[in-house]
């Protein structure tokens, strides 16, 4: 019999099961909370910040990545206060702004109601989420792909820097890759960046349903939990 | 691989010996090559991938051949100040090689570091492991023309015993 905890998020009673992460929780219920880097049935690593929740306790209030955090007894959880909400639009922001090529990220970018992005666009190809190596690895159990270097010399390579012969050529890696799909005008040049936000309609505004997710038309880009299940 | 099977001796099947065992690799080889990390990720049961990143991770290890010098400049702080750009300059005028890089006679290794720990006596110079205080580029013009003199030395001395 599978044991479950019971906890508060958004001010609603939610029963989940033991050992679940907040989002899974969350989603479950249908509760959105916006994520780039979950993948169902992957583990987490809490890589691209987007789901980032107040854990609120004894008055005071800790803010981490809802998918890292493991479900408790009597948990008490807000995933759409003024704080997360103004976090996350800024965390949006420098995802766009490193890498715009992107339906996805332009998606989440709108889904957290980004309005302008302050930042130099980079216009990487990547933003190391590792969704790529994640599957590669517990997936597929072919540890073709993986994180090589450090600091901002971080990147996805493969060993020696040329495809293996023990990868498996599942193109998984391309799949779940968020800037497989660019945005609807075609791939952005360098210089011509911008935010696209034209699909700013289809977002539900959050203020005022609150904690709900109408498995808008916004997740489609990056498999979003809610169309994948 | 021939020169690494001594190490790989009694750590087989255990992937928790991976960076002691690269270290050892380092060691001999004086860089981690290919074959090297293909072998130790077959050995020790780690994926190829797993070899590959910590070796990338770890300023320790190089992957690149290195050189029989290798000259070693502080970039830190004190040294920074103490004028550690000016010996960087004179390395890439009188080598004409960036820091990081090895001459194409495989001579000379120049390397950068971030800090040694020995502020007081800035601007400081590793050459072969040990360390030289107090540095300028005469002095350090001095020393690389040593290294290179050694091999004028030696191919000269070759050029007499053939």
């Amino acid at each position: 019999m599978i044991q479950t905890v019971t906890l508060t998020i958004d001010g609603v009673p939610v029963k989940a099961a033991k050992g679940a992460s907040v989002l899974d929780a969350a989603l479950e219920v249908g509760i959105c909370i916006p994520h780039l880097c979950h993948v169902p049935f992957l583990q987490d690593t809490g890589a691209c910040r987007i789901c980032i929740v107040e854990n609120v306790k004894n008055g005071s209030s800790r803010v981490t990545t809802s998918c890292t955090l493991t479900v408790q007894e009597g948990m008490n959880i807000q995933t759409n206060s003024e704080k997360i909400r103004k976090l996350r639009r800024n965390l949006a922001e420098l995802l766009v702004a490193q890498a715009p090529n992107s339906k996805a990220i332009q998606d989440i970018a709108v889904r957290c109601g980004v309005k302008e992005v302050r930042y130099p666009f980079r216009n990487e190809n990547c933003v190391q989420c590792g969704r790529c190596v994640r599957y590669c690895t517990e997936m597929w159990k072919a540890n073709a792909l993986g994180f090589v270097g450090r600091g901002k010399n971080r990147r996805v390579e493969f060993p020696f820097a040329t495809r293996p012969d023990f990868c498996k050529n599942c193109g998984s890696c391309t799949l779940y890759c968020p800037m497989s799909i660019t945005p609807c005008g075609g791939p952005m040049k360098r210089g011509e960046e911008h935010l696209c936000g034209k699909c700013e309609s289809q977002a539900v505004t959050a203020p005022n349903i609150i904690g709900a997710c109408t498995r808008c038309e916004l997740g489609k880009g990056f498999s979003c939990t809610r169309h994948m299940l | 691989m021939t020169t690494i099977e001594p190490i790989l001796e009694g750590r087989r099947s255990q992937p928790d010996q991976l960076i002691e065992v690269l270290q050892d690799v380092q060691k001999i080889c004086g860089y981690i090559p290919q074959d090297a990390m293909k072998t130790v990720a077959r050995e020790l049961g780690v994926p190829l991938m797993e070899v590959y990143r910590v070796a990338n991770f770890y300023k320790a290890f190089t992957l690149k051949p290195r050189g029989k010098n290798v000259i070693t400049i502080c970039t830190g702080t004190a040294c920074h100040v103490r004028g550690s750009d000016l010996l960087i300059d004179q390395v890439k005028g009188q080598l004409n090689i960036e820091p990081g890089d090895t001459t194409k006679d495989g001579l000379i290794t120049v390397e950068c570091v971030n800090c040694l720990g020995a502020c007081a006596l800035a601007p400081i110079v590793v050459q072969n492991e040990s360390y030289l205080d107090h540095m300028s580029p005469a002095k350090l013009r001095k020393i690389i023309d040593h290294a290179k003199g050694k091999k004028k030395k030696e191919a000269s001395d070759a050029q007499v015993q053939s």
